[in-house]
């Protein structure tokens, strides 16, 4: 398809195409940067301007000392930590079954974790209200952790599957042959080749619930407010606090990008494969 | 019970007592709530009043006007979603082996938290500082800044709202529709060719069929999240202005914690998940079952 020469017209036309559509869908991203590092009166200036006059730290200064932030930044990251721990340690037991001992039970259990995937979470939210409220876990960290629980186990579950179906039988039996039971094959020769996938499917369990929103709206009040939450509020309680919530919106979200920049090629792979496989 | 069942009974039952307590449970109360009066200050004192909540729910003007709505935001945010991830990835295909900075960029909205896009996308709209119009004057297409009020104008603003939604997922889009695009052979479309079928008509006789499992799952996966939407629109107008933007989910969301009515609400919350299950059980029987059959 790219030999013949007269094709350079267009694969110069492609490129062009190509280069303007990933530019305009970078811009907006690169305007909040940009905005972020400027003064926090230059933000609010008619008309805007894309890039800062004057760089100025003024808008991270004033969120990192704010009484709210840095303690919601703690709750995420508590909350999205355990959420995974939580998540995984009883997702990749039940994947590596309903992948590798296929029987009927499984199949109906992968199903229902399919379908949970569909369930909208404000339809849970309500129920999940009354029973962590009968169960004094309203505004605490355990009950977040349980409602993030609900939507992370049936993503970890599917995303573990895929991983799993590529580890041939054999593993098994050959450790089983050299005289493991069952569960000590499982935990010292399956789990150790599956660690790259288990680090991806965590990856995404976290970013999950450190981006999670309508479920800390809803369970949490004052003690337990996550970062989604109070970046959110810069926008009512404090009036139109542009600069801050700039800055908040940048702390909040640049790590995930990196991390995920760095780990790209595995976070494709973890996305699509559960529409396309392979 | 045989060894091995005994083995998959004990690696499975962590994971169904958590889906148990924290999913099926809970849609059980759902459901048994729906049929009850409640007060959200008092719970225990309900009183059964059958099918009127549904009743309720499905004359009521607001949250039919909340379901209309979450229709038309599905169906013009996947429209265009689908439309640009598309064309991305037949550029990206295109290039081939050249694109891998291409997509490396164009995949950065994904890690972008719903939230961020949504104040982001406010910001770039809102009157006076919204950079996008001050854009438009320049390029032309309007004669001054306050031509376009997106996200306060009642007749436009459930379109302005999906502006985020359409730049987090257009790259999901087409990062899938990539991954299919390069499970074509290339000797299907070489041979097209060598019929004398010209580019437009490969496409349209050799890719997009071949395509059409992975557009289905695109459609459908997309579509569903695009109906349960909540924060993006929530951060950019709290469903303003006068209930302009209100979607399905949100206005669940208000008669739940603004008006205290857990009966209703876990009607709507029964309905929208009677639809949502239909929807899975089409992505299942069309989709999913012949991959993991």
């Amino acid at each position: 398809m790219h030999r013949a020469p007269r094709l350079n017209v267009s694969g110069v036309l492609i490129n062009a195409a190509a280069l303007v559509l990933v530019l305009s869908y970078a811009l907006p991203y690169i305007y909040l940067l940009m905005t972020s590092i400027k003064p926090a009166a230059d933000v609010q200036q008619i008309p805007p301007s894309f890039f800062p006059a004057v760089v100025s730290f003024e808008n991270f200064r004033e969120v990192l000392r704010s009484s709210t932030l840095p303690r919601a930044f703690v709750n995420s990251l508590i909350v999205a930590v355990l959420t995974t721990a939580l998540s995984l340690s009883v997702a990749v037991p039940a994947a590596y079954v309903a992948t590798q001992y296929r029987r009927r039970i499984t199949t109906i259990f992968l199903l229902f974790a399919l379908v949970t995937r569909m369930v909208p979470s404000v339809a849970l939210g309500v129920p999940l209200f009354q029973l962590l409220k009968s169960l004094g876990l309203l505004d605490t960290i355990p009950g977040l952790v349980l409602a993030h629980t609900s939507a992370a186990v049936p993503l970890a579950l599917l995303l573990m599957s895929a991983f799993f179906e590529g580890v041939p039988k054999e593993l098994e039996e050959a450790a089983r042959m050299d005289g493991c039971t069952r569960f000590q094959a499982f935990r010292k020769i399956i789990l150790p080749v599956m660690t790259g996938g288990i680090a991806v499917t965590a990856l995404f369990t976290f970013i999950t619930s450190w981006n999670e929103f309508l479920y800390a709206l809803l369970l949490t009040s004052e003690a337990t407010k996550t970062a989604p939450i109070v970046i959110a509020e810069y926008n009512s309680v404090y009036g139109l606090a542009w600069g801050a919530m700039t800055a908040a919106a940048v702390l909040y979200s640049l790590p995930v990008i990196i991390v995920t920049l760095a780990l790209q090629k595995q976070i494709v792979g973890g996305l699509t494969f559960g529409a396309v496989k392979g | 019970m045989s060894d091995e069942d005994r083995f998959v009974l004990c690696m499975l039952a962590p994971a169904v007592a958590i889906l148990g307590v924290l999913v099926a449970y809970p849609v059980g109360l759902l459901i048994f709530d729906s049929f009850f009066k409640v007060d959200t200050i008092t719970p225990h004192i309900r009183e059964w009043v059958g099918l009127q909540n549904y009743f309720d729910a499905l004359t009521s003007k607001r949250v039919v006007e909340s379901a209309l709505r979450t229709v038309q935001y599905t169906v013009f945010a996947l429209f265009f979603e689908f439309t640009f991830g598309f064309c991305a990835a037949l550029l990206f295909s295109a290039l081939a082996g050249q694109s891998r900075w291409h997509r490396t960029i164009f995949a950065l909205p994904l890690m972008v938290p719903p939230i961020v896009a949504g104040l982001l996308w406010r910001f770039l709209l809102v009157g006076n500082i919204g950079i996008l119009n001050y854009g438009l004057v320049r390029l032309g297409l309007i004669s001054d800044p306050e031509a376009i009020a997106w996200l306060s104008s009642e007749d436009i603003v459930i379109y302005s709202v999906s502006f985020a939604d359409i730049w987090l997922t257009t790259s999901f889009v087409a990062l899938v529709s990539y991954a299919g695009l390069t499970n074509i052979p290339k000797d299907l479309l070489e041979a097209a060719r060598i019929d004398g079928a010209n580019a437009l008509k490969r496409f349209w006789h050799v890719t997009l069929p071949l395509m059409r499992p992975v557009i289905a799952v695109v459609v459908i996966v997309r579509g569903v999240d695009a109906a349960k939407t909540f924060d993006l629109i929530w951060i950019q107008t709290q469903g303003g202005p006068r209930h302009a933007s209100e979607v399905f989910s949100m206005n669940i969301y208000q008669r739940m914690v603004r008006f205290g009515d857990l009966g209703e609400a876990s009607a709507s919350g029964t309905l929208f998940l009677i639809v949502m299950m239909g929807l899975a059980a089409v992505a299942y029987w069309k989709i999913w079952r012949p991959v993991h059959a």
